[in-house]
């Protein structure tokens, strides 16, 4: 069929089914929130609360829909959707198996930085067309942290494609299907540069410790200040779906994707991005959150000299490793 | 790299919290026991004879720093229980909403007539429910546990020894024949005019609704 | 940072702004009243040249609920309660506070062991109140969905315990009235001790679990370290005392230096540290909290017997009568000196003609426009929260 049907097919079943996660990611975050804070979290809604992200969702989408009387309101009105749009784009080039992947590209890896990076852009515009200071303050931060920790973000992705000599996502989750793991061997290169891409996409998604453009305790709710109703919403899922796609992404360039000892398949893919998952909310309700001075520090003085470093040792390790020039 | 070991620690005591019971129940359907001493809401006992025990003395109206009690007192009567005559309380206001709490018309009831109770009132929808008036507060005493303080009880504990006072008055003793000097509850109000609700024990007005309908 | 740091001498907080920069593009960000993280209804107007704040404004007055005027038509025995209100973290310093001003101008003595039981509640209510000071700091540094919210549903499972202890000898988990003219209303109930221990035994092993979560984690410590300088001198010409000034190097604590309650009886170790940082107050109340849990533990078996009042117990309310005389009495609460000044002979003589409370939260604040310049947005949130202000007796 012709890529465009396929992908459309694809497109519909991969953003239910994102939705989905992210419905139960919601109930299981504020459980196991609720239990590193010693108290039980949702119970009511539902056998065990299971139903509270619907309750959610649907008591936000009944609230007023509320724009503040100088905001620009086309900004206003477009960021929350392109927000949306940015990070569920990313998950078209996510191989969920070998054959389930929405959108083969050969530049898998750079199309996902692209549309990843796009995301400043909804930022931005909500934070000025707020009309609010918190929201601007927010949106500042936003853009310099997003900008920055760009950098560490492609430095820690160029070690898979340089071990596996392909862009395609899909191509380097079936590299590691035949040779090892990125985070398991070569593991110097391998698990440092999972870390750092770890790092930097909690920086992409602004999860505590880098949440400073939504900064709750600083700037009310940053660039999410003036936000009501259904756009709350659009940001809502913008934020958990940026998350859960990297996650995915972490997964696949780095621990083998669908790939596993025995079975491979898409259990295992939905298993790692879980975990992975996890290990995010579970940094979320456990660290402090960083100075926006200190994150630049971290970025520019600490994470970026590592990604060049594990850059280089990346391809020394493929130009003389033992096994040889691809 | 300190950053690193450290947010390893941080993460792993959010584990180790995890994985304790948690400490929060689930209320309503879990109501944890409270203190012996906990006070919550407020009650007009009975004395032995079954009537309400306050004798409308006005100690914790005007002891109260937010005045939220008011009371009225038809003046003495005869009991019908006892034959005595004592004096009583004919309307009495509590608004809960405005009370703080603070105990201290607990404190100064010498007859142990107000008390406070152990379990809360409901939450309502309307200011009114909150405003407690003497039946709901003759209820409580019957409906609710009595709290520990009581009175008689803190006045004895706080009481310094050395200071030799005599017995809080017992229920039993007879009025001192001075108190009609000082009229107790008439004070507040309005003239005298015959309490209508409660039960006349007189014969003598129970003719008069008879005479009025001819 | 840079810009009329108080590290370079000290901040004019009149100066005009304008006199700042005439080339930078300042912003004024109203921070509050309403706003996550302002301690309560607090407000101040920042000048920001970016992020970095360059005057700073406080507000008050927002919680303002005249107490002092309403204890002027108030008799004595019914202040407490008033008060009690005041400083609502640690309502026991209120009333003890409150009530070591009438006991002074009227001159009575407090029997030994009620002095014995305000002592453990004062120190019970110092553990309560900095363990909630670090849940709030937590909120302010890690946010209400994060971390900070994880350190401070934790302290406050602490707190919890001590709130029942209160709870077991005075019947209210909060505002107790429990201390009246000459001494306590409640005495301890039988097996009071053990509960107290056990508490206690919680408490301390919970607390290397907030350290790893606060004071010993270097996100923490690189929040705070260097942020929101305040040197002694500064301290004391703003009357800033308690926690803030010993962390200005500033060994000054009336448990020890004028003893009142039993401290005269015991030994009180004060924490001091030298930075002025928001680090080092945060240290100096880590320090507090656990002299607080030793001094406790120390005198719980040692509580002497005895009355619990040496005043008769409230009957009516006309009861206290003074017609002249002026008092001042303070005690060290956890946020610094809490002083009760009285002026007797009101209008009758059972109310005072002016009772003035004064309140250290209120002190602590106006360090601001002199501490907050020349640091971030992000600074500004936790030298506030350093600096524990409670805005109930801020505002009175």
């Amino acid at each position: 069929m012709s890529p465009l049907v396929h992908g459309a097919a694809y497109g519909v079943v991969i953003v239910s089914a994102l939705l989905t996660v992210i419905a139960f990611g919601i109930w299981f975050e504020r459980k196991f929130a609720g239990r590193m804070q010693s108290r039980l979290g949702p119970t009511i809604v539902g056998p065990v609360g299971l139903f509270q992200p619907l309750a959610d969702v649907v008591k936000l989408l009944q609230k007023e829909d509320i724009v503040p009387k100088d905001a620009d309101r086309h900004l206003f009105d477009i960021a929350p959707i392109l927000a949306a749009l940015c990070s569920l784009g990313a998950a078209a080039v996510v191989p969920f198996s070998s054959s389930m992947v929405a959108a083969d590209l050969d530049i898998g890896v750079l199309y996902v930085l692209g549309i990843g990076g796009l995301m400043v852009i909804p930022t931005f515009c909500a934070g000025w067309a707020s009309n609010n200071k918190f929201a601007l303050l927010g949106a500042m931060r936003a853009i310099a942290q997003s900008v920055s920790y760009g950098v560490p973000l492609v430095l820690s992705v160029l070690v898979p494609v340089i071990l596996a000599g392909s862009m395609s996502v899909s191509g380097i989750v079936a590299w590691q299907s035949t040779h090892h793991w990125v985070a398991v061997w070569p593991i110097i290169p391998g698990l440092p540069a999972f870390f750092l891409f770890f790092l930097a996409m909690l920086a992409e998604s602004n999860r505590i410790p880098f949440d400073i453009p939504e900064a709750e305790s600083e700037l009310v709710a940053g660039v999410t200040t003036e936000y009501t109703g259904a756009k709350f919403v659009l940001f809502y899922m913008a934020e958990y779906v940026h998350t859960l796609v990297g996650s995915a992404l972490g997964a696949a360039l780095f621990f083998g994707g669908w790939d596993g000892p025995f079975a491979p398949g898409l259990h295992w893919m939905v298993a790692k991005t879980l975990a992975i998952f996890v290990v995010v909310y579970w940094v979320r309700w456990s660290l402090l959150r960083l100075r926006a001075d200190q994150l630049m520090d971290l970025c520019w003085k600490r994470l970026t000299p590592i990604g060049v470093a594990l850059v280089l040792l990346a391809a020394a390790w493929v130009q003389y490793g033992p096994e040889g020039a691809r | 790299m300190g950053y690193v070991t450290d947010a390893a620690r941080a993460l792993a005591t959010t584990l180790r919290n995890a994985l304790r019971p948690p400490t929060t129940v689930e209320f309503p359907a879990v109501i944890r026991p409270r203190a012996e001493r906990y006070r919550a809401s407020f009650a007009l006992p009975d004395d032995e004879h079954g009537e309400v025990a306050c004798i409308a003395c006005l100690a914790c109206e005007r002891i109260c720093p937010s005045q939220v009690i008011k009371m009225k007192s038809g003046g003495k009567r005869e009991s019908p229980v006892s034959g005595k005559k004592r004096a009583y309380v004919d309307e009495f206001v509590l608004d809960l909403s405005a009370c703080i709490q603070c105990e201290l018309c607990i404190q100064v009831c010498n007859s142990d007539a107000i008390t406070m109770t152990r379990e809360p009132e409901a939450p309502s929808f309307s200011r009114e429910d909150l405003v407690l008036n003497l039946v709901r507060l003759r209820a409580n005493a019957h409906d609710k546990t009595a709290a520990w303080g009581r009175g008689t009880v803190l006045q004895e504990m706080q009481e310094p020894p050395k200071a030799e006072k005599p017995p809080v008055r017992a229920p039993t003793e007879a009025p001192k024949p001075i108190q009609a000097k000082e009229p107790p509850a008439d004070a507040i109000a309005e003239p005298k005019q015959p309490p209508a609700p409660p039960p006349q024990p007189a014969t003598a007005t129970a003719t008069v609704p008879e005479t009025e309908t001819p | 940072m840079h810009v009329q740091s108080a590290g370079r001498g000290r901040v004019d907080p009149h100066a005009s702004v304008r006199s700042y920069d005439p080339e930078a593009d300042m912003m004024l960000l109203h921070f509050g009243p309403q706003h996550p993280s302002t301690h309560g209804v607090f407000r101040m107007d920042l000048y920001l040249d970016g992020e970095i704040v360059v005057k700073a404004t406080p507000y008050l007055g927002y919680l303002h609920r005249a107490v002092e005027k309403l204890c002027e038509k108030l008799t004595y025995t019914q202040s407490t309660p008033i008060v009690d209100k005041n400083d609502y973290v640690s309502p026991m310093c209120n009333e003890q506070a409150l009530n070591m001003a009438f006991e002074k101008l009227l001159g009575i003595e407090v029997p030994r062991r009620a002095r014995w039981i305000r002592t453990i509640f004062a120190e019970l209510q110092r553990i309560a109140s900095h363990l909630l000071w670090l849940g709030t700091f937590g909120l302010d540094l890690g946010g209400a969905l994060g971390g900070g919210s994880t350190l401070f549903l934790h302290c406050f499972r602490e707190r919890e315990l001590i709130l029942d202890l209160f709870e077991d000898v005075t019947g209210a988990r909060f505002h107790y009235n429990t201390h009246t003219i000459g001494g306590n209303r409640h005495d301890l109930p039988a097996g009071w001790n053990a509960k107290v221990k056990a508490a206690l035994a919680t408490i301390e092993s919970r607390l290397p679990e907030y350290e790893a979560m606060s004071l010993a984690n270097s996100i923490f410590v690189a929040r705070t370290k260097g942020v929101g300088r305040l040197d002694g001198e500064l301290a004391l010409e703003l009357g800033i005392t308690g926690p803030i000034l010993r962390a200005s190097g500033v060994d000054h604590d009336l448990r020890r230096d004028a003893p009142y309650h039993a401290y005269d009886e015991m030994e009180v170790r004060v924490a001091v540290a030298r930075g002025g940082d928001c680090l080092a107050r945060a240290e100096v109340r880590f320090a507090e909290l656990r002299e607080s849990i030793r001094l406790t533990r120390s005198a719980i078996d040692g509580v002497p017997e005895g009355p619990i009042c040496g005043f008769k117990p409230i009957r009516q309310p006309t009861q206290v009568k003074a017609t002249s005389g002026q008092v001042y009495a303070a005690l060290e609460s956890p946020r610094g000196e809490l002083g009760t000044f009285l002026i007797a002979g009101g209008d009758t003589p059972t109310s005072p003609y002016r009772l003035k409370i004064r309140p250290p939260s209120l002190h602590a604040l106006s360090a601001i426009p002199y501490i907050l310049p020349g640091y971030t947005v992000s600074d500004a949130v936790a030298i506030l929260g350093s600096l524990d202000p409670i805005m109930g007796e801020v505002d009175r």
